[in-house]
């Protein structure tokens, strides 16, 4: 079930379209946040909400790459390893990023404090290799200045 | 030419609306609104802007379709969803010149006499959607959305819609499918877009680069507009370069700027002095080049005559550290992981390639390889229901009519050979 | 009118319309290889197979998205397409498993079909193929995804042609698959129509895994379903007389290749262990084996007995709704020229028969007499009363496919079936829709204006004066959202009215017919009366009725005796017979002795069960004939095994009043009921001698005007829509008549609901495994709110207790779901709803009022 403000939110952003299915993807992103993934309970409030059939919610949430279906760490590393990125070095961080967290891309590492997946180009190519970490952009990333840059998310 | 899309961009206050009054912004807006849709449409025309999205499609022909179908409301899509590897040149427009979109979008839908615009933002530019909302909010709050633009009566309301990790969603009718609350997947066309799109609607669908070049057609008119660039292809072009060289980064220039000047005029050439490669010039879609094949002007004409194209314009450099089966492998496992799964050939063809590379990469290639690769890569190409298909199937192709020795050089050694 | 001419292969193609390139080639013979095409679902351009050269374009082009135009030159057989369908088909078979074997679709596997025409001869793939586990979480329906090759019909035939939307493609790409919400179970509407789209054995129904080969169930038993009053053409597939499975026919006249759940899944009780398999003779209050002499001497000298000692009154007979026309012809035909009564009835009793001459009354016979596919064609349809969807289940698509085109869906209540398809709600207030549906009258009225064309309804509909504020004070539905309903009702130009049982069986259910027939006048509408069982409509046609002879005439007229007479060379009694109520006061006052029960059962299936019983219990002498040993059987004197629906020739009528061939798909030892029945007779020394069901129904024909020489080759020809080639009665009106009686609801009382499963209906389906695997048992069924409030968990045991009786189940909570009722089925014996529920008529169409029946509700301990 969600909670009010969701309920309310989700109202909001149902205004800005001229049917209820069209909201179904902002209000993914909502159930993502509040339910910490798109679990089959995310999905039928998600459903209930919009009046769209759970199985049809489910089906559009996983087409999506950035909706989440298992439970992620507290902090999203989204590494991007397409061509221009990778001949600049990121599969090295890749594997930085397993040495010094525990992480394994699309896994969790042990501490619960960070989930990593790989992306398939995120924009920054000019200033690669670059990764989102929650919502913030992290570019121009070394082997060095990485786990400084990760030090700020606890 | 000075800039023009990315004017301003400096400053770092450049996403406030009175920055962007204060150097000429929305003035185009306040000459549109005097003028007929027809007019405009007739500029944009002269002006002989093509889609900047990749597929340089002329905007006023697509405009017109849509503005002679009868049926109402409209809508103006803005594709925000810039996925193609190597592209990041709608970035600073949308983080650090957000008006000069949402100017060029209210002309845009008063020509159109569209009522709704949706700015279909990919959900890996989270920066985007905060300053787009914020500058929304600011143009509403100047009257420059809404019921009643500058007092004129007009309609037109603008909304961001965020994407969520779909390249597909680039293509313009999954893009639309996208924004209803489905899957990404194309559809069947006819009907194109501009005749039933969204909500079954007339629907135009642009990139954002293109509807940012309106503001500076209704302010200087199609004709001046159109002598920038070539004669085929007018106007600016953002170009954004990646890869081996010194200053990597977004670079407005004309339309048809030979791509030797980009890299070694513009961007530095290559890092640390190495030899160049391979360049991919438009995106990971586009036919990959070798470095005798780079003296090609970088417009939509020009360039399927030397054998590639524009596409997005972004320009990929490598030099000779790059293992070019790598890059083809990686190339082909970004297709695999985009395929939307709608079509036989690409849905099993793209894991297919992948899976095949992946053996030669790691060292299990066997001879007849390269022919099958190229057998799986000809069933592909033509066949599948969208362009993905056939631009996965162009990277293996181009990439073994290129740099085939280097294939049949790492399938014997067992290993790549580049590194040593 | 212009014609469009293309060329296919140097063949020229003229079309009077624009179709697909696929459909024109189709036309003319030529066939171009398809997989995810099908004719019933939306295009998909998916499978590429289709793919075809067409002049002046660059690209090859699916034929089956390709609209023609005139000019058109189309190439599909060039050695360049055969490569194409090769590499494609060799794309398909990468990842597809090598299950031929021991794969159920083996025969009839339009993959299979392809590759040996078009597919390549070796495989190239040397890497890791795709391998997904068979998923055996749900019972009826089996997943094999190894093997699905994404044409998605399924999914576009759950979505967009029965509107469930319960499978979805999961994930996206080469990691693409299908399945329901949980990933395991279907929990879903076990229509089975995806089982019939899948082209390969990626989905399929699991009642019959690995128990045959296709081509070992080549026989097609095209017959009509036993179960509701839709008449889906359902096909049978038999092996070493057991049916193997039922399958749907495309194109079929009243479903068109669609099936619901127990059409699907629901002909197992045919082959069940628990049939009847010789008579049985009460000795010694046990039951025993006896022969079928011993059974039918003794039911004709007892009949004959009673006859005798009390007269013709003394007797009854119940005949059956599941029964063919054959049968309820002949045992109404036995009852009043052999027995010498009019005591005659069925279940029809229990609201289709009094609705149905109640409405009659008002508009002609016929009025309900509407095709189901019409609805999809309505672009208004109202609902009230029950869930189409669950009750008559392809009726319910057709709605859907209404809403699909944009039509209005307006119903009053909320009904769970519809609740996707942007209905337009009226949420009345319990026991105030009387009152809603007289200010919907009042208001329409006032739009629309009296048409003029019926004196004595307009005459009724001019009393109706209860203003919008009286609608808005006593039911709490708001201004806006009447005068919304009723816009939509004064706009429609083609109107449909769906009206179901629990709208009659209610406390002055006759008046809120009233008002209904009245809206429907006034929006120029038609009526469709929602029928549970399969020949309910035929029972009544054929004259199993107190007050009906066959025909759909009254008793009562001497002209349409006299005709039955001289066919049947017997006089009839005038007297109109006990009805199904009144023979069950009269059992119980000792006045009736006997009763002959065909094909029913009374215990379960009449209100206050209990009270059946103990009256049943009184009677002399008790025969029953049926297919298994129900509640009733138990206690007759005499039981007789019938042959089933399976196993017999006939005809069935349709809510529609479509006539349809019933036909024997297996063998088994035994007679039909109409065949029991001749017997019987004969041995009272009235003869009944038919060589076939055909012969029966050639009589009937001879004596209903209604059915007046139709034969069976017309019935298969498609002649078989009302009125056939006969006549519908035409005669004088009587008085509209009705009850006002009106309840009030307190609140904070639960009251009970009649529930109407869609996995079941009647008791006949408990007897299928597959259906009863899917919905087990009789549960208490409560809102999450009530649940909440009385502090129940899903499971829990209760006691519901009615001022009448009181049962025992277990409880289910449903997320939505009014929080005044409880919901419980009918279906299963001595757990049914009717055991709570008491018998108080409403005094115009007989019907039981079911709906305000208060009842508690309390967990039991331990």
């Amino acid at each position: 079930m969600f909670t009010d403000a969701s309920i309310k939110e989700i109202a909001l952003i149902r205004e800005k379209y001229p049917n209820s299915r069209a909201a179904l993807l902002p209000a993914l992103y909502v159930a993502q946040r509040e339910f910490g993934q798109l679990s089959p309970e995310a999905y039928e409030a998600v459903a209930d909400l919009l009046n769209v059939p759970k199985a049809t919610a489910r089906g559009v949430g996983t087409f999506y790459a950035m909706y989440k279906q298992k439970p992620m760490g507290r902090h999203l590393i989204q590494l991007c390893t397409n061509v221009s990125c990778m001949i600049l070095g990121a599969e090295k961080l890749v594997d930085l990023l397993k040495n010094t967290y525990g992480l394994e891309p699309g896994g969790v590492s042990p501490d619960g404090r960070f989930s990593m997946v790989i992306m398939e180009c995120i924009g920054a190519c000019g200033t690669a290799p670059a990764m989102l970490v929650n919502d913030d952009f992290h570019e121009n990333l070394t082997e060095k200045n990485l786990t400084e840059i990760l030090g700020k998310y606890q | 030419m000075g800039t023009i899309l990315l004017k301003n961009i400096q400053n770092p206050n450049s996403t406030d609306i009175e920055e962007y009054k204060k150097t000429g912004g929305y003035t185009s807006l306040s000459k549109a609104i005097g003028m007929e849709p027809q007019q405009i449409i007739d500029e944009v025309k002269k002006a002989g802007l093509k889609g900047r999205g990749g597929a340089g499609f002329p905007v006023a022909m697509k405009w017109t379709f849509a503005a002679a179908d009868p049926k109402f409301p409209k809508y103006l899509l803005c594709n925000a969803d810039e996925g193609e590897p190597g592209t990041f040149k709608d970035r600073p427009i949308l983080e650090k010149n957000p008006h000069i979109l949402i100017e060029g979008m209210v002309i845009s839908g008063y020509a159109l006499k569209a009522e709704y615009g949706y700015i279909y933002l990919r959900g890996e530019y989270p920066a985007a959607k905060h300053i787009l909302n914020k500058a929304i909010q600011q143009a509403y709050d100047n009257n420059l959305l809404g019921e009643n633009i500058l007092g004129k009566g007009i309609t037109f309301h603008l909304a961001v819609h965020q994407g969520a990790g779909a390249y597909i969603c680039g293509e313009e009718t999954a893009l639309i499918e996208s924004l209803e609350g489905d899957r990404g997947q194309p559809r069947i066309k006819p009907p194109f877009p501009v005749n039933v799109g969204a909500f079954s609607k007339p629907t135009v669908v642009n990139n954002v680069e293109t509807l940012s070049n309106l503001p500076y057609i209704i302010e200087v008119g199609g004709e001046a507009y159109a002598s920038i660039g070539t004669p085929d292809c007018p106007g600016p072009k953002l170009y954004c370069v990646s890869g081996h060289v010194e200053k990597p980064g977004v670079y407005e220039l004309p339309m048809g700027t030979k791509l030797k000047d980009i890299i070694y005029t513009h961007c530095g050439g290559i890092k640390g002095g190495k030899k160049l490669k391979a360049v991919i010039p438009g995106g990971i879609s586009t036919p990959v080049l070798p470095p005798e094949k780079i003296d090609c002007p970088m417009d939509f004409v020009n360039m399927p005559k030397h054998g590639s194209m524009l596409g997005s314009g972004a320009v990929i450099v490598m030099d000779e550290s790059v293992c070019l089966v790598k890059v083809c492998h990686r190339a082909l496992k970004f297709f695999e992981h985009e395929s939307c799964g709608k079509c036989t050939p690409c849905r099993e063809g793209t894991g297919w390639l992948s899976a095949i590379l992946g053996r030669i990469e790691q060292g299990h290639g066997a001879e007849e390889d390269i022919e099958l690769l190229l057998s799986v890569a000809g069933n592909m190409l033509g066949k599948t229901f969208c362009p993905l298909g056939d631009g996965a199937a162009g990277v293996v192709q181009n990439f073994i009519k290129h740099f085939r020795p280097e294939f049949e050089e790492h399938i014997k050694a067992k290993k790549c050979t580049v590194y040593g | 009118m212009k014609m469009i001419t293309i060329t296919v292969n140097g063949k020229e193609i003229k079309l009077e319309k624009a179709v697909t390139v696929l459909e024109a080639a189709r036309s003319a013979g030529i066939k171009i290889p398809t997989l995810c095409y099908h004719e019933q679902l939306e295009k998909y351009g998916g499978c590429r197979l289709c793919l075809v050269e067409v002049e002046k374009m660059p690209r090859l082009q699916t034929a089956c998205t390709l609209m023609v135009a005139d000019g058109m030159v189309v190439r599909t057989e060039t050695e360049q397409i055969a490569d194409v369908r090769r590499g494609i088909l060799e794309f398909l078979l990468i990842n597809h498993p090598l299950d031929c074997p021991y794969c159920d679709k083996a025969g009839e596997c339009d993959l299979q079909d392809l590759v040996e025409k078009y597919g390549p001869a070796k495989g190239r793939f040397k890497e890791k193929k795709r391998k997904v586990k068979e998923s055996l979480a749900d019972s009826a329906i089996v997943r094999n995804m190894e093997r699905c090759i994404m044409c998605t019909r399924c999914v576009r035939m759950c979505e967009g042609k029965q509107g469930a939307s319960a499978i979805a493609v999961i994930d996206r790409g080469g990691h693409s698959h299908i399945e329901p919400f949980s990933g395991g179970k279907f929990d879903c509407e076990y229509c089975g129509n995806c089982v019939s789209v899948c082209p390969v054995g990626a989905i399929m129904s699991r009642l019959h895994r690995h128990s045959y080969r296709s081509w070992q169930v080549k026989e097609r038993h095209e017959t009509v379903c036993p179960y509701c009053g839709v008449g889906c053409t359902v096909v049978a597939q038999v092996r070493d007389d057991v049916i193997m499975r039922v399958i749907p026919k495309l194109g079929s006249a009243v479903n068109n290749g669609m099936l619901c759940s127990r059409g699907r899944f629901g002909y197992e009780f045919v082959g069940s262990k628990e049939r009847l398999a010789t008579p049985l003779i009460k000795k010694n209050g046990m039951l025993a084996e006896a022969t079928w002499e011993e059974a039918i001497t003794l039911v004709a000298k007892k009949l004959s007995d009673i006859k005798a000692a009390f007269g013709s009154q003394a007797i009854a007979g119940i005949a059956s709704p599941r029964c063919t026309n054959e049968d309820n012809y002949l045992f109404q035909k036995f009852m009043r020229a052999a027995v010498g009564t009019n005591n005659i009835d069925t279940t029809a009793r229990t609201g289709f028969a009094g609705a149905q001459s109640f409405i009659e009354n008002i508009f002609g016979q016929g009025a309900t007499a509407n095709i189901i596919s019409g609805l999809a064609n309505s672009d208004t349809v109202l609902v009230i009363g029950g869930d189409p969807t669950t009750i008559n289940p392809i009726l319910g698509l057709q709605i859907r496919a209404c809403a699909r085109r944009d039509g209005n869906v307006l119903t009053v209540g909320s009904i769970d079936g519809l609740r996707h398809f942007n209905p337009t709600k009226l949420l009345p207030k319990l026991q105030t829709e009387a009152t809603l549906l007289e200010g919907i009258v009042a208001a329409l009225r006032e739009k629309k204006g009296l048409p003029g064309s019926n004196a004595a309804l307009e005459a009724k509909i001019k009393d109706v004066t209860t203003s919008a504020d009286e609608v808005i004070e006593k039911t709490g539905v708001t201004e806006a959202q009447l005068s919304a309903f009723v816009d939509l009702l004064a706009r429609s130009a083609t109107f449909s009215l769906v009206v179901g049982k629990d709208i009659v069986q209610s406390t002055g259910g006759s008046y809120k017919l009233l008002l209904l027939s009245a809206i429907n006048y006034l929006a120029n509408g038609r009526i469709y009366l929602l029928s549970e069982k399969a020949n309910e409509q035929g029972a009544l046609d054929m004259g199993s009725a107190p007050d009906i002879l066959p025909g759909h005439r009254p008793v009562a007229y001497p002209e349409f005796r006299k005709k039955c007479e001289n066919v049947w060379h017997a006089e009839l009694s005038d007297k109109p017979g006990l009805n199904l109520f009144e023979m069950v006061d009269a059992a119980e006052q000792g006045s009736l002795k006997a009763v002959y029960v065909m094909g029913e059962n009374p215990l379960c299936n009449i209100p206050n069960s209990g009270r059946v019983e103990a009256a049943f219990r009184k009677l002399d002498f008790l025969v029953v004939q049926d297919i298994f040993l129900t509640e009733t059987a138990k206690l007759a004197d005499v039981v007789l095994p019938a042959l089933s629906w399976a196993e017999k020739d006939g005809t069935f009528t349709n809510m529609e009043r479509r006539i349809q061939r019933v036909r024997k798909s297996v063998h088994r030892e035994g007679m039909e009921d109409w065949k029991i029945i001749a017997e019987i007779s004969k041995n009272m020394g009235y003869l009944m001698d038919y060589k076939g069901a055909e012969e029966v129904f050639h009589e009937a024909a001879k004596v209903s005007p209604l059915h007046r020489g139709l034969t069976y080759e017309d019935i298969e020809d498609g002649d078989n829509i009302y009125p056939y080639k006969g006549e519908p009665l035409r005669d004088a009106k009587e008085e509209i008549q009705v009850d006002r009686s009106a309840r009030s609801a307190s609140a904070g009382t639960l009251y009970l609901k009649i529930e109407k499963p869609l996995f079941h209906s009647g008791t006949m389906s408990t007897k299928a495994p597959a259906l009863v695997n899917i919905y087990p048992q009789s549960v208490a069924r409560v809102s999450a709110e009530t649940a909440q409030a009385l502090s129940l968990t899903e499971g829990d045991v209760v006691r519901v207790r009615t001022k009448t009786g009181s049962l025992a189940l277990f409880v289910a909570i449903e997320k939505e779901g009014d929080s005044s009722s409880v919901k419980v089925g009918n279906n299963f014996e001595g757990k049914n709803a009717f055991r709570l529920t008491d018998c108080i008529l409403d005094p115009v169409t007989k019907a039981p009022c079911l709906d305000s029946i208060e009842l508690t509700i309390e967990k039991v301990t331990a």
